[in-house]
């Protein structure tokens, strides 16, 4: 017991000098490294605000600023902002800090780090010195990489966002899903906000895009940036509008449309390469076939061979320009390939013709996945060719 | 040890018991940190002043501390020397802080620290502990910087971050991997035998009384079942 005692007492012992040696050494140099600290913090800053002379930190909690800001940093003179924000590319965590002026123009945009397949998001940042927010949209996209190009983009925009609030400024800092899903509730409220958009088999005049209530009330038109309420029976409940008569006759055409299914079995060239088709009462075809893509999910590959295919629906006139389209199923590779199932790239056939269907933005890093999409769409003239008694 | 002279202890670190090359010991960090001459070298150098600070520190203590007490009083008069070097490299190296990243802290569990502790700095005075100290360290030091010269210089065609255009197009970067460094260090190895053929203690370090742990570990016990094994 003594001896334990003893020991223990000489272990504290050497303990406490060793803590007072630390203690001595920190306090040498504990100042001396949040000097180099703020050194080196400043020293990103300072990469895309070359003039500023000193930056603090602000309290994000007192703002209600964009998702993608992380953190933000105040030029102590007044020059402007410096914004760090964390979006996603085609990979997660891409990481961008940017320098905004005071009268909102970008200063600077360097990208920290990200997961990108091409890296040239690197140098990217470049691009946007001396814009402000009218002009981010006009900077040069980096080639192949659509999704990439976005999403720093919209950082560099929501930086410029970000400042004008930190300046006292009030900006629209919603999602563009929360702004599409607040712009149809105000349209349709007897939709209580649940709506799907609708595969158009039918060319409406001047109409971009129908969403219909999933509590079928009615339909929202979209017409440019005017979102036109009309109730199920064609009522139009937005006033203002233009041409209220055109909407409630689209409403009627949507509602009447008849569609009759096509025997496929009966086109022996078709069997291969259509799931199904179908014709409207108008002359319309809506056509779904099979594209040949490549996708590796949870280590397994998905192509032709192992039995997955692209499946595309396509609604098309009979002289062929398509009127809308939609990605069915597909089993491409997640975070690459996949992303032939979002409207964005989907949403680039409407309008095409068999001239011009493949003058589309690849998707970045799967080459494989565009041209078996492309082959899907060129089956779906083949075949409304065949359908409607032209060549194949 | 009272017979040792002063000049051989500071020299036999060097070469004739070098650390690295011929004990072995320190093999992560040698691995780690000589992909650059740099780094190798600040890597060297950290390890040299918390040997030569430990090894001054246990040597003093050596009457004091308790036999049984020993190893946890080692490690915390380490741990501690290491976090002033970390410390001050990162106030006044900020540099050279960011090149060595974890492998600062991982110093505390570098055997060869811990190891001359315990063979070298409870047995002897503070001034041959000292030497001994500054002996290993730099013997680290020069194996490291040996190793990060010959990695630096023909993978990556530069030495001390200094490009050697001349090299440029005939760097191998396969010596800045993990399997090239392994190479490299094997060579040395080999190199080192060769020079020091029959001086190097090479069995005796390889017995129990080479052996960091042989005190804590029953000495008699172990070289019992090696006998028995032999049989």
């Amino acid at each position: 017991m003594k001896n334990s005692i003893k020991n223990l007492s000489v272990f504290v012992c050497i303990c406490t000098v060793m803590t007072l040696l630390l203690a001595l050494t920190n306090t040498v140099t504990a100042p001396i490294i949040l000097e180099n600290q703020n050194a080196s913090a400043n020293k990103a800053l300072l990469e895309v605000m070359p003039d500023g002379t000193g930056f603090e930190a602000v309290a994000l909690e007192d703002y209600t600023l964009p998702a993608t800001v992380t953190e933000a940093y105040r030029e102590t003179s007044g020059l402007g902002y410096v914004v760090k924000l964390a979006t996603a590319g085609y990979g997660p965590d891409m990481v961008i800090m940017c320098g905004v002026d005071s009268s909102g123009v970008v200063t600077g945009a360097v990208c920290l780090s990200s997961n990108e397949t091409l890296s040239k998001e690197k140098t990217y940042g470049e691009n946007f010195i001396n814009k402000d927010a009218a002009a981010i949209d006009a900077v040069d996209t980096i080639g192949g990489a659509t999704k990439t190009t976005a999403a720093y983009k919209n950082a560099v925009k929501d930086a410029l966002n970000t400042a004008i609030i930190l300046g006292g400024g009030s900006v629209d800092v919603r999602t563009e899903e929360q702004i599409l899903a607040d712009n149809l509730a105000a349209a349709l409220p007897q939709g209580e906000g649940e709506f799907e958009k609708t595969f158009l088999v039918e060319e409406l005049e001047n109409i971009d895009a129908v969403y219909y209530a999933e509590n079928e009330s009615g339909y929202v038109f979209v017409i440019g940036e005017q979102y036109v309420g009309a109730l199920a029976d064609g009522t139009v409940l937005t006033e203002d509008v233009e041409n209220a008569d055109a909407i409630t006759d689209a409403a009627a055409l949507i509602q009447s449309t008849v569609i009759e299914e096509i025997d496929i079995t009966a086109y022996p060239d078709l069997t291969k390469t259509v799931v199904s088709a179908k014709k409207t009462e108008t002359g319309n075809y809506i056509v779904e076939t099979k594209g040949a893509g490549y996708g590796i999910k949870g280590g397994n590959e998905y192509h032709p061979a192992s039995g997955e295919y692209i499946i595309v629906r396509v609604s098309m006139t009979a002289d062929g320009k398509i009127i809308d389209c939609l990605t069915v199923s597909e089993a491409e590779t997640d975070g690459l390939g996949d992303a032939c199932a979002s409207e964005s790239f989907y949403g680039q056939f409407v309008g095409k013709t068999e001239e011009n269907y493949t003058e589309i933005d690849a998707i970045s890093g799967a080459t494989m996945t565009t041209d078996g999409y492309k082959q899907a769409i060129e089956r779906a003239f083949a075949a409304v060719k065949t359908l409607s008694g032209g060549e194949a | 040890m009272k017979n040792n002279n002063s000049l051989s202890v500071l020299t036999n670190g060097i070469l004739k018991e070098n650390p690295v090359l011929v004990l072995v010991l320190g093999t992560c960090p040698t691995l780690a940190t000589t992909t650059t001459v740099s780094g190798a070298i600040g890597m060297g150098l950290a390890a040299l002043v918390v040997l030569l600070c430990s090894n001054i520190f246990i040597s003093l203590l050596r009457k004091i501390i308790p036999e049984t007490m020993r190893i946890p009083c080692y490690i915390v008069i380490i741990a501690g020397f290491v976090t002033v070097v970390k410390m001050l490299v990162q106030a006044f190296f900020p540099g050279l802080y960011e090149v060595l990243g974890v492998y600062l802290d991982l110093i505390t569990v570098n055997c060869i620290i811990l190891g001359r502790a315990e063979m070298f700095a409870n047995k002897n005075t503070v001034v041959v502990s000292a030497l001994d100290g500054i002996g290993m360290g730099l013997g680290f030091t020069l194996a490291l910087g040996a190793m990060a010269t010959v990695r630096e210089v023909f993978g990556a065609a530069s030495f001390a971050g200094i490009a050697i255009p001349l090299l440029e197009e005939y760097k191998i970067e396969f010596l800045t991997k993990a399997p090239g460094g392994l190479l490299v260090y094997g060579l040395l190895i080999a190199l080192v035998y060769a020079l020091t053929k029959g001086c190097a203690p090479v069995k005796k370090s390889f017995s129990c009384s080479g052996c960091a742990n042989a005190s804590t570990c029953r000495m008699g016990e172990c070289a019992n079942r090696e006998k028995e094994g032999n049989n």
